[in-house]
C-alpha cells in the first residue's frame, strides 16, 4: 500500500483569524476584466450592491484584479480595511483562484477565507444582449458567494511525500527521451516495455525525413545510453498489472514475461541463435522475413536478450548446448511479478498501424504488390529481409514504376477522422529515396488529397520530391480505387480529380499510406491508471494548448504519439517536456494538496461501508482502529467531490469549505427575495 | 501486417505453405502414398497432425485414416518429412526440399539400410513380378548392353524386407523401426478384417485358413500403425515399437519423438547407451522411471 501522508501544519505560521463579535469582515472586489464584464454588466451599480450585503464592510471595482498591480491594492484594502472574508467577482476560479489564494495569504490572510464568484462566464459573456439581466444575475452571484464567504473557514493544506522514482511505460523515442532526461536529473527510472526490445517504431525504420539520416543509427545509441544508465532500469518484455496510490506515492505491479532466457547472464552472442533450427515470421519486419525461434527481433535490440518463442520452438534444446557455460537458458522460467514505488508516471505508450485489408478497395491481402507504408520501409532497409532490394511479391523483381496512395484509413470519416499527421513525409522519404536512388529507371506516383509538409525543412523537402521528377497527382479521396492485372501481378491506380476528371497510373507496385492508431493497450492502461482516452482512443491532455504533457491524474504526465499522433522530433520534445513536468514533482520532496478533502467525524461514523462503494477514485475506506470499524480518507486520492459526504447515512463526512451549512447558506442566498434593480 | 497462410486441399494432396516475402514455407502430403499411419502424429512436436479414421460404407472394406495437419500449429520444421517411413510429407523452402533440423542436428535422419548386391542381378529378376508391395522396385534391362538393372525408390521405403524373399540374394534391407506385433484373435470381432484392409504391406497380415481370422507376419511388419488406427477393438491389436534406426544424435526434440513413437524404457534405454545424464535425470523426475 501507497506510504501514509503526513499531515503537517504547514500554515501554522499564518495569523489565526481573528474572532470578531461583530462577525467577519468581507471585502469585494469586482473585476472589469479590460471591458470583457463592464461592457455588459454595470460594475458600479454591482459595487454599490455588494457594498450594502450583510457583513461586506468595504467594496471596489477595478480592472484587472489578477495582475500584480490589482493584487498589490487587494492586500492593501486587507490590511487598510482589516479584513477578514475576501470575495473577488470576476471569471472562473478554474483559471485565476490560485493566484487570488496567494494574493490573500500575502496579507496573512488564510487563502481558504478566499471565495471567488464568476460574473464572466456565467453573466457578461452568455448574457451580452440583456444587460439588465446579466447585473442582476451578477448580483445574485456575488450575494450567494457572501453568503458562503461568510461562513468560510482557515484550512492548513495536507503535505505528501514523494518518492523520487519514475517510470516511463513504453519505450520508443519519446518514452527514451523523457527517461534519459530523468536519469540525467539524478532520479531513478524504470522502463517498462512491452515488447523484447525498447526503440519502438523508430528503430524499424530506414531513413527519417526531412534529413535521410539512418533511423536506427541516431537511436541505436539512445537506446544503448537507456540500456547502460546506471540510473535506469529497463522491465522489458512485461505488462503493467495494476498501478495504485497517487501523485508522489504511486506502487506498480509488473508482469516479467518469461524469455525462457535469464537475462543477468545472456550476453546476446546469438550462438544459439546459430544453432537454432527453426524460424518464424519477424514481426518486426512485418511479417516479410524471419527470425529465429530463440532470437532478438533485430541486432541493434535492447536489452540484447534472446527470447524463445515457444509457439514455434521444437524444444531439440540445442541452444542449451550452444549458450554452453554460460547456462542463461531455462525452459522452466515462469512470469515474475515485481513491484516498484514511483512517484511520477510518464505513459508513452506509442501508436499502432491500421491494418487496411479492411478496406476492399485498396486491394491490400488480396493483391501481393500492395503493401504498406511500414512495409515498403522494411524492404528498403539495407537490413531488412530482401537486404535493402525493393522488389515485388508477385515475381521478385524491382518495380519500374511504384505509386503512393495517401490517407489509407485516416481522413476518413467511416474508419479514422483525424490526420494521421506523418504520413505525407514518409511517403516523401520513400519517393526521394526511390527517385534518387533508381532515377529515371523508376516512375513514382504520389495520389494524395492535401499535402501537409509544415515544420521546419518539411516545405523544402516537398519541392525536392518534386525536382526529383515524383508525379503528384492530387485527387478526391472518394472513390479510388486499385485493381491487378492476374497475368502480370501490375496494378492499376485510379481515381477522380478534384474537377472530376478521372485520372489513373498503371504501376507495378503501390504502397499505402495507412493510418496510425491508438495503441492496443490504450484502453487497458487508461482503466489501470484512470485516466481518460479521447473519442479516438488517444490519451487526454489536462488542457490542449497550455498543458498538453499532463493528465487529469496528478503524477501522471503524457509523452508522444499517445496523446496524438507525432513525427520524430515532435515525440522527443514532447518526452522532454513530460520528464521536465515529473522531475517538477519528484524534486519537491513533498507534494501538496488542497485541504479541500473528506474528513471523517470518527465519533459519528459506524463503519458502514457506504462511503466505500460509494467513492470513485478508491480514496476512502473501512478499517479497525481498536474495535471499531472507522472510514479513513486517502488524502492523495481523494478528488474533494463530496460523493461520500452526501452517501454517508450517518452525516460523519465532512468537506472542508462545503459543509452543509455553507450550502444551504448560499442556496438561501440564491433564493431569497431581491428587491428589482 | 498479417502473415499469409494458406491451406489447400486435392483429391492428391494436401498443401500448407507460409507466404512471407522473400521465403516460401511449403509442406506438401501425397495422400496417395499417405497409408494413414501414426507416425507422423507422434513424431510432430507441435502435435499439428491428426488422424480421422473414415466412416465404411457398407459392404465394402475399411478405408485408412485421414491425416490432416493444424496451420495455426505447423512451424514447417520438417520432423514430419523425416519420419514419415512412405516419404508420403515433404517439406520445402523456396521450392527446394530443406530440412534445417537435420543440419543442425535437431532431429536424426532415420537409416534406410537398403543396398542391391548388382552382382546378384541376373536375367531371372526379370521375371519376378510385384518385388515390392509398394512398387518401389523397378527392373529392367538395357536396350543397349542387354545388362539387368534394379532400381530402388529409397525415399519412400519403409524397409518391409518383403523383396529379400521375392529378390534372394539380390536385395540386402535392414528394418527402419523394430518392434512387436500381436492379435488377439479371441478379441477380433467376427469377420472383421479392418487391419488387413488397411495395411500397405502385402504379407505382414494375413487370414488364417482355420478360423477365419487376421494373423501377423512379423517378418515383414514395418511398425507403422496404420492397423491400429482403424482397429475397432483397444486391446485386439498390440503393436509395440521398441528400436528406430537412426544416425546418432543429441536433442531434446528427438527424445520427446522416441518416447512418443516407442516407449518411456525405450527411450531411456537410448539414453543410457549415449550417456546422456541430465535426459535421463529429467525422464526420472518426470515418469519416474529409473533405467540402469
Amino acid at each position: 500500500m501507497p506510504r501514509k501522508p503526513v499531515q503537517k501544519k504547514a500554515m501554522s505560521s499564518q495569523r489565526k483569524t481573528r474572532k470578531q463579535h461583530k462577525g467577519p469582515r468581507i471585502g469585494v472586489f469586482i473585476c472589469q476584466c479590460g471591458t470583457k464584464i463592464s461592457s455588459v454588466i454595470n460594475v458600479d451599480e454591482l459595487t454599490e450592491y455588494a457594498k450594502k450585503l450583510p457583513n461586506v464592510v468595504y467594496a471596489e471595482n477595478m480592472n484587472y484584479p489578477c495582475s500584480s498591480q490589482g493584487q498589490d491594492e487587494i492586500v492593501a484594502s486587507i490590511k487598510k480595511n482589516k479584513l477578514d472574508r475576501v470575495v473577488v467577482a470576476g471569471c472562473s476560479p478554474r483559471l485565476y483562484e490560485p493566484t487570488f489564494q496567494r494574493c490573500v495569504s500575502k496579507a496573512n490572510l488564510n487563502p481558504w477565507l478566499f471565495e471567488m464568484a464568476n460574473i464572466r462566464e456565467f453573466s457578461s459573456y452568455c448574457h451580452k444582449a440583456k444587460p439588465e439581466e446579466a447585473t442582476q444575475k451578477a448580483k445574485d452571484t456575488v450575494r450567494m458567494s457572501v453568503a458562503k464567504a461568510r461562513l468560510l473557514e482557515p484550512l492548513s493544506p495536507v503535505e505528501l511525500p514523494v518518492t523520487k522514482n519514475v517510470m516511463v511505460v513504453g519505450g520508443g523515442i519519446a518514452g527514451i527521451s523523457a527517461a534519459l532526461d530523468l536519469a540525467d536529473m539524478g532520479f531513478k527510472v524504470y522502463m517498462v516495455e512491452k515488447t523484447e526490445t525498447i526503440g519502438g517504431y523508430m528503430a524499424l525504420l530506414d531513413k527519417t525525413f526531412p534529413t535521410l539520416d539512418c533511423s536506427i543509427c541516431i537511436e541505436g545509441p539512445k537506446m544503448v545510453d537507456v540500456g547502460r544508465h546506471p540510473n535506469i532500469e529497463i522491465i522489458s518484455y512485461a505488462d503493467i498489472m495494476k498501478v495504485d496510490g497517487y501523485v508522489g506515492n504511486f506502487r506498480a505491479r509488473i508482469r516479467k514475461n518469461p524469455r525462457y532466457v535469464i537475462a543477468e547472464k545472456c550476453t546476446g552472442c546469438g550462438e544459439c541463435r546459430d544453432a537454432c533450427p527453426i524460424e518464424y515470421p519477424n514481426y518486426a519486419d512485418m511479417n516479410l522475413g524471419v527470425r529465429k525461434a530463440i532470437s532478438p527481433p533485430f541486432g541493434q535490440a535492447v536489452p540484447l536478450t534472446h527470447t524463445i518463442n515457444r509457439d514455434y520452438c521444437i524444444e531439440c534444446y540445442k541452444c542449451i548446448d550452444a549458450c554452453g557455460a554460460r547456462q542463461a537458458i531455462n525452459f522452466d522460467q515462469k512470469p515474475e511479478e515485481v513491484e516498484v514505488d514511483v512517484g511520477a508516471i510518464i505513459v508513452s505508450i506509442g501508436y499502432d498501424m491500421y491494418n487496411p485489408q479492411d478496406l476492399e478497395w485498396t486491394g491490400y491481402g488480396k493483391y501481393l504488390n500492395v503493401f504498406t507504408a511500414l512495409e515498403f520501409e522494411r524492404l528498403i532497409l539495407a537490413a531488412g529481409p530482401t537486404g535493402g532490394k525493393v522488389v515485388r511479391a508477385s515475381d521478385g523483381q524491382k518495380p519500374h514504376s511504384v505509386a503512393f496512395v495517401q490517407c489509407v484509413g485516416s481522413r476518413d470519416i467511416n474508419k479514422y477522422e483525424y490526420c494521421s499527421s506523418f504520413c505525407c513525409m514518409y511517403t516523401l522519404k520513400h519517393a526521394v529515396m526511390l527517385k534518387e536512388k533508381y532515377r529515371d529507371a523508376i516512375d513514382v506516383y504520389v495520389f494524395y488529397n492535401d499535402m501537409r509538409s509544415n515544420f521546419k525543412g518539411y516545405e523544402e523537402f516537398f519541392n525536392r520530391a518534386q525536382k526529383n521528377g515524383v508525379k503528384f497527382i492530387r485527387v478526391k479521396l472518394e472513390d479510388r480505387r486499385i485493381t491487378e492485372d492476374p497475368a502480370t501481378g501490375n496494378l492499376t491506380v485510379s481515381a477522380e480529380t478534384e474537377d472530376g476528371r478521372p485520372v489513373s497510373a498503371q504501376v507495378e507496385m503501390a504502397v499505402l499510406a495507412n493510418a496510425a492508431i491508438p495503441h492496443h493497450t490504450a484502453h487497458e492502461l487508461a482503466e489501470i491508471l484512470k485516466i481518460p482516452l479521447n473519442k479516438d482512443g488517444f490519451f487526454v491532455e489536462c488542457q490542449p494548448k497550455i498543458r498538453p504533457t499532463d493528465t487529469e491524474v496528478p503524477g501522471i504526465f503524457l509523452a508522444g504519439a499517445c496523446q496524438g499522433l507525432k513525427d520524430i522530433p515532435y515525440s522527443v520534445a514532447h518526452g522532454s517536456a513530460a520528464a521536465a513536468q515529473a522531475a517538477a514533482v519528484l524534486n519537491r520532496g513533498t507534494w501538496v494538496v488542497e485541504p479541500l478533502v473528506a474528513k471523517v467525524n470518527e465519533d459519528l461514523c459506524s463503519g458502514c461501508r457506504i462511503c466505500e462503494s460509494a467513492c470513485g477514485y478508491n480514496a476512502i475506506s473501512v478499517a479497525k482502529v481498536g474495535d471499531k470499524d472507522l472510514a479513513k480518507v486517502v488524502e492523495g486520492l481523494c478528488r474533494g467531490c463530496g460523493i461520500c459526504s452526501s452517501a454517508c447515512p450517518m452525516d460523519a463526512i465532512t468537506m472542508p469549505n462545503y459543509s452543509d451549512k455553507q450550502i444551504v447558506a448560499q442556496v438561501q442566498a440564491a433564493v431569497e427575495k431581491v428587491e428589482k434593480a | 501486417m498479417p502473415l499469409r497462410k494458406l491451406k489447400e486441399e486435392t483429391a492428391d494432396s494436401l498443401t500448407l505453405q507460409w507466404v512471407l516475402h522473400v521465403q516460401n514455407y511449403k509442406l506438401t502430403l501425397d495422400k496417395n502414398r499417405c497409408v494413414g499411419c501414426q507416425i507422423c502424429t507422434l513424431a510432430c512436436p507441435k502435435e499439428a497432425i491428426t488422424l480421422q479414421k473414415q466412416p465404411r460404407t457398407s459392404g465394402q472394406k475399411a478405408r485408412k485414416a485421414k491425416a490432416d495437419v493444424d496451420l495455426s500449429k505447423c512451424n514447417f520444421c520438417g520432423i514430419c518429412d523425416i519420419a514419415c517411413p512412405y516419404g508420403a510429407i515433404k517439406v520445402s523452402l523456396n521450392g527446394k526440399h530443406a530440412l534445417p533440423v537435420l543440419e543442425k542436428e535437431s532431429f536424426p535422419e532415420f537409416i534406410r539400410d537398403i543396398r542391391v548386391d548388382e552382382s546378384k542381378v541376373n536375367a531371372e529378376c526379370l521375371n519376378v513380378s510385384d518385388p515390392c508391395p509398394l512398387g518401389l522396385i523397378t527392373i529392367k534391362s538395357d536396350a543397349a548392353s542387354a545388362a539387368v538393372k534394379v532400381e530402388v525408390d529409397k525415399e519412400h521405403c519403409p524397409c518391409c524386407t518383403l523383396c529379400e524373399v521375392k529378390l534372394p540374394g539380390v536385395m540386402h534391407v535392414r528394418k527402419m523401426f523394430s518392434g512387436r506385433i500381436n492379435i488377439q484373435t479371441e478379441k477380433c470381432p467376427e469377420n472383421c478384417t479392418d487391419c488387413l484392409d488397411v495395411c500397405p504391406i502385402r504379407g505382414a497380415l494375413c487370414i488364417s485358413e482355420t478360423d477365419k481370422k487376421v494373423r501377423s507376419n512379423e517378418a515383414f511388419c514395418v511398425y507403422c500403425g496404420a492397423c491400429k488406427v482403424v482397429c475397432p477393438i483397444d486391446e485386439a491389436l498390440e503393436l509395440k515399437r521398441t528400436h528406430i534406426s537412426h544416425m546418432p544424435i543429441h536433442s531434446g526434440a528427438w527424445n520427446k519423438t522416441l518416447e512418443r513413437l516407442t516407449s518411456p524404457v525405450e527411450m531411456t534405454k537410448e539414453l543410457k547407451t549415449k550417456g546422456s545424464t541430465r535426459a535421463r535425470e529429467s525422464v526420472k523426475k518426470r515418469v519416474g522411471l529409473k533405467v540402469d
